[in-house]
């Protein structure tokens, strides 16, 4: 642009408490060009109420079929320094922890390479180097790399997982996230950067389920204790000479109702917890996780596109810490080789359940039914029943 | 400070390195958090954006959280990552919702950082009772099925709502998240309260495009009701969309450019309320249709803070300690909700989809 | 609209240098796009991929599944990576002349 275009409605943003993103353009903008048609070509937008990003575009790094998002302006001829805006999906280190200089490293790559903008971070967990053109996405990668850092999933390839922060610096967490997504993350380094299948996997320490995996993760792993509250009577006490109302605030709250408060003694009817957590919340110093832990896998979340949101539902009540990794592998290894035979293109886990059925996909992992998995049995009497002769009829359902 | 390998590069023809996969983490944690990995004992609160985790070593580590607005300039990351140095020993992190934490040894330092980070024009706050950030997505500034932008309704949202973030005054958590188009890339639906960007005309089909860009098989398969039909038009083969079929959904647009969605004129945001990803208490679930439409009227959206901070407030007054919008509202009822919120309610509200017969009263439970 | 020209023959081509035009493929444009691609050669491999993916579109109307691709010609995804090192989506089906894969945002 030749003359600095006026930015009238963004530059109300600039205004009240909460940060803001058009000051933060205006930053780039002032050693970027790019970022400076990103703020014009955003203003249009606001003008007109409309996108002006083309559909679309693919482009990527060699040898990788995703973790770069291609963009094109629709509006090249007035803003040309966004007429190509890509975006590279950077993995982050796993509960998104950095030391400064690693920060300062990934960012003085995206100066010399990029927009000067980011996102700390994308929805998917990744880092997210917002704008560059093709000529730069494989110099940027290889600056990324030398420096340790690769890309994330994006398309149809398995998606960047993500764990919440765990035994890093969380007492709740049932098993160590972090540790077993940064595995999780490495081994399947194939299946992320050349898409074979789009899945998510995310890893919440406890259920109150930081990362949302139960809400978007195809495989949603819980961390789930399976013995008694660890309880500290002492504790509890000083919570209800602090003020709490044990009674009402704790006990009236639980979902189980399994939860008996005397005036001085606090008992949990720990068979009956469904752990749900609330009184681990309320009394941190109070309660904890039993000491026998490990995970809940639970499978099949997605946003509503195509035939409705699903939320994941149970698949394995419960997997003692140890064996998480080597669960997920072979769990995760049956349901690929049945989606190869019977998945259809995009389609997610949930999909390909509804589809065949979930008796029949059980057939095919080699799961057995539990009553775990179900909120309740059918109430349809519509049952596809089988051929009684041999057992495996239902295997080539699909 | 921690010493991070950097590139030197000049010249020199280097090897391609590929499939690496993330840095182990490991390398970035603070020292006290490294050495007691595993060992938390209990956390506490020590004011909005504080927290105090104990080991069972005795050692403290302490965070201090902060908002920012998701989309920043490399200058503010490096202004972090001098405040990480000055603070404490170059550590930090990010949250999933889009808040930068620092994390530290001394507690003496908590404080100064505090007022730093303010003075800076980044609130710390977003624990426990208060509104953390907004989980949002791209929208017009880099996604091109975007029905709203993003950045700009969560800043106007946020603004007001500012108070929220860095007081914990409210009965439960409130998780607000926003999506520009019903991809709803990230978690959405199941947020206290969701604002959804929708388009309501159906697609243009461009004909003339249809035979270069587009697999149709894969264009008719995309739609979720089967609105979309093949047809020949000017005697080339193209598709046709059954206008009453079409809920706007934008499927077809994202597998095929030639279906174009965005509509000035028509395209929106809608709210939703009341779900929850966390097991505490009750399951999680999804949000429900509050406000099937609110105009797209930028830099602002007046009409979509007015509706959200209405919304806030109501169960702010009315909802019982550690209700969760969800929880109260089954408490109160839907009636009770309209009626309280002054929210229409409108045949929009009632579904009619897939499985529409399980959201319908199958009781004589009512309140009057 | 751009156009992608190589030794004097010119191509309409979208912005991701997609041809345009579905009808005028044949192999020597295969063989023009293929420079485009990181694919300095076309060998017996290559043809092998383009050709089943080509065929797989003209029958069916879409682009052949990953997997499908791979049991079908036999190469293991990284093998096609090496053939095609920007990869199936984009550079295999570049030079077969599908219509731009969609991958999801
Ligand atoms: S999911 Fe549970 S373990 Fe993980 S950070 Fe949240 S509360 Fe802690
Ligand atoms: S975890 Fe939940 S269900 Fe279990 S005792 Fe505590 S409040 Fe009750
Ligand atoms: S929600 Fe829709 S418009 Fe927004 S970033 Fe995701 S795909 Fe793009
Ligand atoms: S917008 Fe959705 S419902 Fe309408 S035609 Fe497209 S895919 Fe079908």
């Amino acid at each position: 642009m030749d003359e600095k275009k006026q930015t009238k409605l963004l530059d109300q943003l600039e205004s009240g408490p909460w940060p803001s993103f058009v000051k933060e353009i205006k930053k780039a903008a002032a050693t970027n060009p790019a970022a400076g048609d990103l703020l014009g070509q955003l203003e249009l937008s606001y003008e007109e109420k409309k996108v002006h990003w083309k559909h679309g575009g693919i482009v990527g790094v060699l040898g990788y079929g995703g973790g770069v998002i291609g963009r094109y302006s629709d509006v090249p001829e007035k803003f040309p320094k966004v007429a190509h805006f890509h975006t590279l999906r950077v993995n982050m280190p796993t509960g998104w922890f950095y030391a400064s200089d690693a920060l300062r490293t990934i960012y003085d790559i995206w100066e010399r390479h990029g927009s000067g903008l980011t996102n700390m971070h994308g929805s998917t967990g990744d880092i997210i180097l917002l704008g560059t053109t093709t000529d730069q996405l494989e110099p940027a990668f290889q600056e990324l790399t030398q420096a340790g850092f690769d890309l994330g999933g994006s398309g149809s390839a398995l998606r960047t997982p993500s764990a919440c922060v765990g035994q890093a610096r969380c007492e709740w967490a049932c098993y160590d996230t972090m540790g077993v997504c940064n595995h999780v993350t490495h081994h399947y380094q194939d299946e992320l950067h050349r898409p074979a299948w789009p899945y998510k996997f995310k890893f919440s320490g406890c259920p109150n389920d930081c990362v949302a995996s139960i809400a978007r993760a195809d495989l949603s792993v819980i961390g789930m204790w399976k013995d008694e509250i660890q309880q500290d009577d002492a504790a509890v006490a000083e919570y209800a000479a602090a003020g709490l109302d044990i009674q009402k605030d704790v006990c009236d709250r639980c979902p189980a109702k399994c939860m008996n408060w005397d005036g001085k003694k606090l008992s949990i009817d720990n068979p009956e917890c469904v752990h749900c957590m609330h009184c681990l919340n309320v009394m941190p110093k109070a309660l904890r996780p039993g000491k026998e832990r490990g995970a809940i896998f639970l499978l099949g979340a997605k946003a509503p596109i195509l035939q409705g949101a699903v939320l994941s539902s149970v698949l394995i009540p419960f997997v003692p810490a140890a064996e998480i990794v080597d669960t997920l592998k072979e769990l995760v290894s049956r349901i690929w080789e049945f989606w190869d035979e019977y998945g259809h293109n995009r389609e997610r886990v949930a999909e390909l359940i509804q589809r065949v059925g979930m008796a029949a996909f059980l057939d095919a992992i080699g799961l057995d039914p539990v009553p775990e998995m179900v909120a309740a049995p059918r109430d349809n009497p519509y049952i596809f029943f089988q051929k009684e002769s041999d057992g495996s009829n239902g295997d080539d359902k699909g | 400070m921690v010493p991070m390998e950097t590139t030197k590069v000049e010249g020199q023809p280097r090897k391609r390195i590929t499939d690496i996969g993330p840095p182990n983490f490991e390398k970035f944690l603070h020292p006290l958090i490294k050495k007691n990995y595993g060992q938390w004992k209990y956390h506490e609160s020590l004011g909005p954006g504080r927290l105090c985790h104990v080991a069972e070593s005795g050692d403290r580590i302490y965070t201090v959280r902060a908002g920012s607005p998701r989309l920043l300039s490399i200058h503010t990351i490096r202004y972090f990552a001098d405040l990480a140095d000055k603070y404490c020993g170059g550590y930090l992190r990010f949250t999933s919702r889009n808040n930068v934490e620092f994390l530290l040894d001394d507690p003496a330092r908590i404080e100064p950082l505090k007022k730093e980070l303010e003075q800076a024009g980044f609130p710390v706050g977003g624990t426990n009772n208060a509104i953390s950030n907004i989980v949002h997505t791209q929208g017009w500034v880099h996604c091109h099925s975007a029905a709203t932008d993003a950045s700009g309704i969560v800043k106007s949202v946020m603004d007001e709502l500012h108070y929220h973030f860095t007081h914990q005054e409210l009965p439960g958590k409130i998780r607000i998240a926003l999506a520009c188009c019903l991809n709803m890339c990230g978690a959405v639906h199941c947020s206290d309260i969701a604002i959804l960007g929708i388009h309501r005309q159906p697609p243009v089909v461009r004909h003339d495009l249809v035979p270069k860009v587009c697999e149709v098989p894969t264009l008719i398969a995309s739609c979720p009701t089967g609105a979309i039909r093949p047809a020949t038009v000017d005697g080339k083969p193209s598709v046709e969309v059954i206008e009453q079929q079409c809920m706007f959904c934008g499927n077809c647009f994202t597998v095929c450019p030639a279906l174009p969605m965005a509509n000035a004129e028509f395209d929106g945001v809608s709210i939703w309320v009341g779900g929850k990803v966390s097991n505490a208490r009750s399951a999680p679930r999804f949000s429900k249709l509050a406000i099937p439409y609110l105009p797209n009227n930028p830099p602002r959206w007046p009409e979509v803070v007015k509706a959200v901070v209405n919304i806030v407030e109501v169960y702010a007054k009315n909802a019982r300690k550690f209700e969760r919008m969800g929880e109260w509202i089954d408490r109160i009822g839907w009636p009770k909700f309209f009626k309280l919120t002054g929210i229409e309610f409108t045949r929009y509200h009632i579904d009619d989809f897939r499985f529409a017969p399980l959201t319908f009263a199958r009781s004589t439970h009512i309140r009057f | 609209m751009a156009t992608f020209e190589v030794d004097g023959r010119s191509y309409e081509v979208d912005e991701d240098g997609f041809l345009q035009d579905p009808g005028i493929w044949n192999e020597a444009v295969a063989k023009d796009f293929a420079t485009t691609e990181s694919v300095a050669e076309m060998t017996e491999a290559h043809w092998k991929v383009v050709n089943y993916i080509r065929n797989y579109y003209l029958q069916f109307g879409i682009a052949p599944m990953v997997r499908k691709l791979c049991k079908e010609t036999g190469f293991k995804l990284n093998q096609i990576y090496e053939l095609f090192p920007s990869g199936p989506a984009k550079g295999a089906c570049k030079l077969a002349r599908l219509p731009k894969p969609t991958g999801c945002v």
